[in-house]
């Protein structure tokens, strides 16, 4: 009985999907809302990549009124509504969209959050070395991008995560 | 609020209310159901904070993380009208706790969806049995209990099948627990 017990109590200690999926959206909250605060004197827009459910986008909105905002998706989404329209919309790959969206440096970006991580560890590993091929140099000076997926080679930019968000979930980079 | 806020909040609220649920039915003996498996959140949760109990699962279709999916004798596939009127035959006033997560962006779809639940709970609760819906399915000879204080009224519904329960424990929030 004992031992049944303590397995219980073992079990319990488990972290449910319900629960990793709140810490996770948490933890992007208080990623995003350290970001805006970050990048309060610098100026340049936002780039958001990959538009997802919009939940961010709207959080940014929220965040950074006075801010444009530009989302990069691969095709239009399903439903429209949830992101921008126009040109704030800039479909195709993101290898060539977001790089040509910076070119002009009154276009480079404040902030750029990239949140395009899946399930499937080797096509995140491509992803990450294709963002940390253009994306930090593509920042303003003194621009933040915040990724879920770590950037490899831009460590010397790396900031730790705000408080209250484990090491590991999210990354932050700070152009110098 | 942003809709990531709103996101936050409601998946907060949710596991809050599971887990009151789950303190209501305390020893009360008898299985779990889940109505809706979805993406399989909510029933992964269920069996972290109820190990000991038989979590029957209903849905159209799986099409939930391949970790959260029950074994086939605890899944129900199909029409809930007709997979609860087969469950109805082998656990009529056994179940301790009903999870129902309906809620779409088709209010009328889930009003009806919610009407069809609500009338197999009478039959399916055992007394003091739980049900916990993000709609109404307010059922003959329920009594609301309160939802967690952090929880916005009207998001989560919480019931509890009267009858046998007032003797054994009048209102005090324990009942069943002897």
């Amino acid at each position: 009985m004992r031992s049944r017990r303590a397995a219980r109590r073992h079990r319990r200690a488990r972290v449910s999907r319900l629960d990793s999926l709140i810490r996770r959206l948490q933890a992007q909250r208080a990623c995003l809302v350290h970001a805006a605060r970050l990048i309060g004197g610098v100026p340049g827009p936002i780039f958001e990549i990959g538009l997802g459910n919009g939940r961010t986008y709207d959080h940014l909105r929220a965040l950074c009124p006075a801010r444009e905002i530009f989302v990069f998706e691969r095709r239009a989404p399903d439903e429209p509504g949830l992101g921008p329209g126009g040109r704030h919309l800039v479909l195709g790959d993101i290898r060539e969209t977001v790089p040509a969206a910076a070119s002009a440096a009154a276009a480079r970006p404040a902030l750029v959050h990239s949140d395009i991580g899946s399930g499937d560890s080797a096509g995140n590993a491509r992803l990450a070395a294709a963002l940390a091929g253009f994306l930090p140099g593509l920042l303003a000076p003194g621009g933040i991008a915040l990724s879920d997926l770590a950037l490899p080679g831009a460590g010397d930019w790396a900031l730790p995560p705000p408080a209250g968000v484990a090491a590991g979930r999210y990354f932050l980079y700070r152009r110098p | 609020m942003s809709r990531l806020d709103i996101n936050i909040r409601r998946l907060q609220a949710q596991r809050a209310c599971l887990n009151l649920a789950a303190e209501y039915i305390g020893d009360l003996p008898g299985p779990v159901f889940e109505l809706g498996l979805g993406n399989g959140r909510t029933y992964d949760h269920l069996r972290e904070i109820l190990p000991d109990r038989e979590i029957f699962v209903f849905d159209r279709e799986v099409a939930a993380h391949p970790d959260c999916i029950p074994d086939p004798a605890h899944l129900f596939l199909g029409d809930f009208q007709e997979t609860l009127r087969r469950a109805c035959a082998r656990f009529a006033g056994t179940v301790a706790l009903i999870h129902a997560d309906v809620g779409s962006a088709n209010a009328a779809r889930d009003a009806r969806l919610a009407a069809v639940i609500a009338g197999f709970l009478p039959a399916l609760l055992r007394p003091c049995g739980v049900a916990l819906s993000d709609r109404d399915v307010a059922f003959a000879g329920a009594e609301p209990v309160p939802a967690p204080a952090s929880v916005a009224p009207q998001v989560y519904f919480l019931y509890r099948r009267e009858a046998a329960c007032e003797a054994a424990a009048p209102r005090a929030g324990t009942a069943g627990r002897g």
